[in-house]
């Protein structure tokens, strides 16, 4: 219909003054240049056209009543533009009639004049003629031109609209726009119309508003509003994007804001209705709906439907007899399990566990028999004889010299005794006090921390300082460092102050957890790695397996669900990370700058799929990054990684919340790595996982350690006050199960022979008098591990010889009450160390990083990349680095004899031991330390005359005597 | 080494070595496998000796291959129909968008007319022999903790594989090659936990899978180049005398297995290379398998060496091949993954009928999980995809000519009759003869069994005629 005649006020129109407050929001991101406002702070250059919340007439032909230039020129990838808009409805007409209607908003390079058409390449957003109606358009020009829904008159709209760049640069084409009419939140990647051209401008200067030959003088348009802001949230005023990293993006959270209460209106009705059954010791099939440990066992968090205790009331099979709960009753209880099923524990605490399972009781030192048999050095002896002549055992008696020199460098150095080593060196702190023993007993405490190397799982990149924390094993055990230093520093390295170089790399003992790098799930990642320390943890220090205790309370152990996850509580504010050792402000400011220009690289590219239209998740890898960082970008970040190459790092874990000073991170290479910043870790909060489904996550709980060892404070909530309660001397557990693998370390088996598991499923104490009397002494020693191991080394039990005896064998086939000593074969790296020794090969050169594994150096520093672990390690039974492994197995294959046989480090190793010995009977010297029999003389005398020397120190290589601890 | 040891008798070793008779008579009573913690029965009658498990690592897609979905291709370039997407788990990965059609046909094949894509030619001809489950089902999306799942039933990598649990149940049926022999084929990027797959877990280690490589062997088997027969044999002589003596000054079992060990692996360092001088097979057999061919080559020779381990008593064989991982050209890769194997596979059941052994022989086909219906962003590939995907068995006692199980119209989920991997594995052993539940391994005083906590139940179908 035509246009209406509209009478012009032009009196009016001059009184109207324009109050132009642009509203510029910005983008808070680090490094943009234009970070005050993007239009200068002037007025609107106006002509007469233009008034009071700036209504504009037409005038028949182009014009541009309204227009402002930038305060610095936008060349950056995307600009979002908004503005209110309100047509009137009297000036709408319609082809084919008449011409239609006319409006827009354009963004150029140039101001142009009141009369300039702004089209032909330069971004337009507003309302054009299409068909015979008037629609929302977003054009360049007419080949380029989209149009979204119909305009209708007397309303307001919000327009909102996005110039963006799809190639991101200064000089690029701004040739991507979008418009939105009264956009939603969630609508970001959903525009009403998108349109592109290649030859758009490159910069934005000048914005303004146009109409044409289509808006008469009648037309009456009313714009306010107007924004500019490099973001969505930002365009709509939204706040930043709410982040809890403690959920995932489909996962549900609990209201902030509760409408029960569980003191008022839940615990009433469970008292009344499930209670008389269901509460105290001899609840009905053992549910215990008074004990909110329980209760989560029935439900499904923040899904009432899904939860049985619902469907049991809300089907009325529950209670069993009438009356069944009301409407308004089972609607309290939805509620209650919607909104996170509080607890009032001062109502309905959670009981204290009691337990008569011997770990559990407080070491007592016992009193040491009195000694009444032959051969009795020390305490030690005195139990051991107790047992033995009770059960009327025999012991052996003790082992020839040479045997026992073959023993304890064997057993302490994981080498044969060099020949000419004297008998005199029996004196068992000389053979503590040398680097050897701490290369040989590392390993054993290496596979208890299940430490390699590499990140393991699918991508196992490596951890190219992970080295160090070996470092660390092996300096605490040949300095002797005591217990409590040595779990202090592993739990709770960062938290000491101000934490040494030495005690960050301690870390290394949480960090060696595997870490997924394909994992996208954040919530699964993250969770994978603290339930792999919570496990290792605990029955590393505290000998219990607390991995039942993930899913449900633990069938056997006093371990609840509850205390599962506040013992994991501990460890959720941190990381396994790379560390910046002895940091400054430069080395600081590098490591930063790298952080800096990675992500934004990455950030920049996610943005830009993400408005390509490209599906969410928007994955970004590492190499794409690299590969599409701009040249000088690139240039750069090699820069940077050149120089972070130089400097010292460690694989350690960091809390930055509960860390002593504020470490540097460094990067790692990981395709998909945990958030890094520390907003994000100190965000996020222990709570007890439903069945162990990361999905299910029930109440948040506070650290803690098991109440079966009394209650936490709740002022204890670092990894050093769980460090300092470990080795309180109340604790029952830490001293038992650490002189409990010396032991082991030493025999070969256990007082407790499950070295790793105390608890009821464990197997008891041989000897828990003798147990308790060596976890006494570590204590009252100030945790001097060597003090005990002395004790051990120096004991008749110790040196007993290995021979049979068929008295003994009949009562204790087993060997468990210690008459004679078990030979047993050495491991892997002693196997192989000790051929290298023999064969003069060995290369003593100490520490640094992983060796390739044809290295001559000794085996603890060849490279532990978690699935390529040296050959003969897989074949001789190591540890796989993967789950903490007390005790090796070993195993006897036919795939052993073939590489002791055949493989190249074999037949190498018996040529070099023949050149090294010369003759049979020094080899046989080199190896045994004795002298050989006529047997042997004999028959290896034969050999060699026949095969070659190097034929016959082969075989002495591949028998037993060579590779077991006599 | 192709010459074959003269194998020396424990009599040899007695008397060459100047110890009585009597002292082998009380060794011989120490076996190096341990009898004690195996039924060497079975709980019931077997109808199958030896597994074969041709494992397709990567993720091969059932709805290009096993697992038809006209409505797919109608539905091409939508989004998943609400009605599915429902039912679609809440796990990374599961796209909704974007439906992407097969590009390879369906036809019937055999009298049994069960449908296969002609991306499997060859395969194809075998339909009357394959019971396929198309109602495999898990959680896990992502590869390493998802081979994990589908052959040790968790993700974590730390249980026993199903192979190590047949050979823990079975036993040896030949002391002169490993009983569970694995073979990993286009590895290109493998890494640890998929030796889960054939690792022993919490069970003695001899349990686990030996790895071999088709061209290579057993790791070790054959003698240097510069050790001639006679030498060996002398120093084996010495070996054993020497470890004899030591055995007897402490009658410790483990020794005495050492012994042992070494005349286990001087009987493989015959019995092993033998075994792979494939050329002992005729022209005809070789090329059945593809062999010769660049394309088949390693596969064929992976899945003659399974037939040929089968015959030598090897309990259970597993031939991965990796590459199925189509993310990006769904076409390519799969054409590529198909020409690998179709020819080897269909070629091995082939022979297997022929030679009558797959009347005793389980061959079983699968990965670790399916792809999606959807397209994975823009790239002409699909996604992970383990809430469903398709198995399936031949011989060894399955009905073949049936499929087992259904899904939804376009593949996603599964609408009948779900099958885990542990119920999959659980139907495994039962073809063995062994009834999963009652094999118990006492760990740390834990009563473990194949099923593990979340347990597992034979297919019985599969054993009965469709």
């Amino acid at each position: 219909m035509p246009a209406r005649v509209f009478k012009y006020d032009a009196a009016t129109n001059q009184r109207l003054l324009l109050h132009a407050t642009l509203l510029v929001c910005l983008l808070a991101t680090i490094n943009r240049a234009a970070a005050q406002g993007l239009l200068s702070s002037g007025e609107w250059k106006r002509n007469g056209l233009a008034s009071e919340r700036f209504t504009i007439n037409g005038t028949g032909g182009r014009n541009n009543p309204l227009r402002k230039s930038l305060d610095t020129p936008y060349d950056d990838n995307e600009l979002f533009i908004r503005f209110n808009f309100r047509y009137q409805k009297d000036s709408l007409d319609f082809p084919p009639e008449t011409s239609g209607e006319f409006f827009v908003l354009w963004l150029d390079e140039d101001e142009g004049n009141d009369g300039s058409p702004h089209a032909a390449n330069v971004p337009n957003l507003g309302v054009h003629v299409q068909g015979e109606q008037n629609r929302f358009m977003a054009r360049y020009n007419s080949s380029n031109q989209k149009f979204g829904p119909p305009l209708e008159g007397d309303r307001d709209y919000l327009v909102v609209g996005r110039l963006w760049k799809s190639s991101p640069g200064k000089h690029e084409p701004f040739d991507q726009l979008s418009l939105w009419v009264d956009p939603q939140e969630p609508e970001e990647f959903k525009p009403d119309i998108a349109v592109q051209n290649p030859k758009s401008i490159a910069t934005v200067r000048w914005i303004g508003f146009a109409t044409g030959a289509k808006t008469e003088i009648e037309d009456q348009i009313d714009v306010w509003d107007f924004q500019l802001a490099e973001s969505w949230r930002r365009i709509l005023n939204l706040p930043a994007a709410p982040v809890d990293p403690n959920y995932g993006p489909a996962m549900r959270k609990p209201p902030q804001k509760k409408t029960v209460s569980f003191r008022d209106d839940v615990y009433p009705i469970l008292k009344k209705n499930c209670f008389p059954c269901h509460s105290g010791d001899k609840a009905e099939e053992g549910i215990k709906l008074d004990e909110h440990d329980e209760v989560l066992q029935h439900v499904s968090p923040l899904n009432h439907s899904g939860s049985q205790i619902y469907q049991v009331v809300a089907k009325g099979s529950m209670p069993p007899e009438e009356p069944h709960l009301t409407v308004s009753e089972v609607e309290i209880l939805a509620t209650w399990i919607d909104e996170g099923l509080d607890w009032d524990s001062s109502l309905l605490p959670t009981p204290i566990p009691v337990t008569d399972h011997w770990a559990f009781q407080p070491i007592v030192r016992p009193k040491v028999p009195s000694a009444d048999a032959d051969g009795i050095r020390n305490p030690i002896d005195a139990f051991i004889a107790l047992k033995q002549q009770q059960a009327g055992l025999m012991p052996n008696p003790p082992a020839d010299q040479e045997t026992l020199l073959r023993r304890l460098s064997l057993n302490l150095h994981g080498l044969p005794p060099d020949p000419d080593t004297k008998r005199d060196t029996m004196d068992s702190s000389r053979w503590l006090s040398s680097p050897e023993y701490g290369q040989h007993f590392a390993r054993k405490w290496l596979d208890v921390a299940r430490w390699a190397e590499s990140n393991g799982h699918q991508h196992n990149r490596d951890r190219k300082h992970a080295w160090r924390y070996r470092d660390w094993v092996i300096d605490a055990f040949a300095d002797g460092m005591a217990f409590d230093q040595f779990i202090h520093q592993q739990i709770a390295g960062d938290e000491l102050t101000p934490p040494t170089p030495a005690q960050l790399t301690a870390t290394g003992f949480l960090a060696a957890a595997r870490y997924s790098g394909n994992e996208l799930d954040k919530q699964i990642q993250r969770n994978d790695i603290l339930v792999d320390i919570t496990n290792t943890t605990a029955s590393a220090f505290l000998g219990l397996t607390f991995e039942c205790a993930q899913c449900h309370s633990h069938k056997f152990d006093p371990i609840s669900i509850r205390d599962y996850y506040r013992f994991q509580a501990f460890f959720v504010s941190g990381q396994p990370q790379n560390l910046l050792l002895d940091a400054n402000d430069t080395t600081t400011r590098i490591a930063q700058e790298r952080w800096r220009l990675f992500d934004g690289v990455q950030q920049r590219l996610t943005y830009v799929r993400r408005k390509q239209g490209h599906p969410e998740p928007i994955l970004v890898t590492p190499s794409n990054v690299i590969a599409q960082m701009r040249s000088e970008e690139r240039k750069q970040f090699n820069q940077l990684n050149e120089q972070l190459a130089q400097l010292d790092q460690t694989w350690g874990f960091y809390s930055p919340s509960t860390s002593a000073t504020r470490l540097t991170v460094t990067p790692h290479e990981m395709r998909w790595q945990l958030p890094h910043s520390e907003a994000v870790l100190n965000r996020l909060r222990g709570a007890i996982l439903i069945r162990g489904e990361i999905r299910d996550r029930g109440p948040e709980v506070d650290a803690g350690w098991p109440l079966v060892f009394g209650p936490t404070p709740g002022n204890a909530q670092t990894r050093k006050d769980l460090a300092y309660w470990l080795t309180a001397p109340e604790n029952p557990l830490a001293a038992r199960v650490w002189v409990n693998r010396i032991w082991q370390w030493h025999f070969g088996r256990g007082l407790v022979e499950t070295s790793n598991d105390f608890g009821t499923q464990g197997t008891p104490p041989s000897h828990p008098e003798l147990l308790d009397y060596l976890a006494s002494e570590l204590m009252e020693h100030d945790w001097n591990t060597q003090h005990v191991q002395r004790l051990i080394l120096d004991s008749s039990t110790y040196r007993l010889s290995s021979d049979h005896s068929a008295h003994n064998a009949h009562i204790d086939p087993e060997n468990r009450l210690y008459w004679r000593w078990t030979p047993r074969r050495l491991g892997a790296e002693a196997i192989r160390d000790s051929i290298l020794a023999v064969s003069g090969q060995l290369d003593r050169q100490r520490g640094g990083p992983g060796e390739p594994h044809e290295s001559n150096r000794r085996s603890i520093y060849l490279k532990q990349k978690r699935d390529k672990l040296p050959d003969q390690q897989v074949l001789f039974d190591s540890a796989n680095g993967i789950i903490s492994c007390s005790r090796r197995r070993v195993s006897t294959t036919s795939l052993q004899p073939l590489w002791l046989m055949n493989s190249d480090f074999m037949q190498q190793a018996a040529r070099k031991f023949a050149t090294q010995a010369g003759n049979v009977e020094t080899a046989i010297k080199i190896a045994f330390h004795r002298d050989p029999t006529d047997t042997e003389r004999k028959i290896l005398g034969e050999l060699a005359r026949d095969q070659g020397l190097s034929s016959a120190c082969l075989a002495i290589l591949n028998s037993s005597e060579f590779l077991y601890i006599p | 080494m192709t010459t074959p040891f003269r194998i020396m008798s424990r009599r040899h070793f007695a008397t060459s070595t100047g110890l009585g008779a009597g002292a082998i008579a009380l060794r011989s009573l120490l076996a190096e496998e341990n009898p004690s913690q195996s039924p060497l029965t079975t709980h019931h009658p077997p109808t199958a000796k030896s597994v074969i498990f041709l494992f397709m690592s990567g993720g091969p897609s059932h709805v290009d291959t096993f697992d038809p979905k006209p409505d797919l291709t109608r539905l091409a370039g939508q989004d998943v129909p609400e009605s599915i997407a429902k039912n679609v788990p809440r796990i990374k990965r599961a796209g909704l968008r974007n439906l992407l059609g097969s590009p390879w046909e369906f036809n019937q094949h055999g009298m049994s007319g069960l449908a296969i894509s002609n991306l499997l030619p060859a395969i194809s001809t075998h339909a009357d022999d394959l019971c396929v489950i198309r109602s495999m089902t898990h959680r896990n999306p992502v590869h390493g903790p998802g081979e994990c799942v589908a052959l040790t039933g968790t993700s974590i990598g730390d249980r026993p594989s199903l192979g190590a649990w047949s050979v823990y149940g079975l036993g040896n049926r030949t002391k002169e090659l490993p009983s569970f022999i694995a073979m990993n084929l286009h590895t290109d990027g493998m890494q640890f936990p998929q030796a889960a797959g054939w690792n022993a877990g919490f069970l003695p280690p001899r349990y686990q899978g030996t790895l071999v490589s088709p061209s290579k062997g057993i790791l070790h088997a054959e003698l240097p180049e510069h050790v001639s027969t006679t030498q060996r044999e002398q120093e084996l002589s010495v070996i054993q005398a020497m470890n004899r003596k030591f055995y007897s000054d402490t009658q410790l079992s483990e020794l005495d297995a050492r012994i042992r060990s070494y005349e286990t692996a001087f009987k493989m360092q015959t019995s092993a290379p033998e075994l792979f001088e494939i050329n002992q097979e005729t022209a005809k057999t070789r090329d059945l398998y593809g062999c010769e061919s660049k394309q088949t080559g390693e596969v064929g020779r992976a899945c003659l060496l399974a037939r040929r381990m089968v015959q030598r008593g090897v309990r259970y064989i597993q031939i991965r091949v990796g590459g199925w991982d189509a993310h990006g050209n769904l076409k390519g890769n799969h054409e590529k993954m198909a020409s690998r194997t179709d020819v080897p596979i269909a070629g091995l059941l082939s022979d297997l009928k022929r030679t009558g052994l797959l009347d005793d022989t389980l061959v079983v086909w699968g990965g670790e999980f399916g792809r999606t219906p959807t397209m994975e962003g823009r790239s002409g590939g699909r996604d992970h995809s383990p809430s469903a995907y398709t198995a399936w068995l031949a011989g060894g006692g399955v009905s073949g000519g049936q499929t087992i199980g259904t899904t939804d119209p376009i593949g996603y989920t599964v609408t009948q009759r779900p099958v885990k991997p542990l119920d999959l594995h659980a139907t495994i052993l039962h073809a063995l003869g062994i009834n999963p539940k009652q094999l118990v391994f006492d760990h740390h005083g834990l009563k473990e069994t194949p099923l593990g906590v979340t347990g597992g139940d034979v297919v019985h179908e599969a054993f009965q005629p469709a």
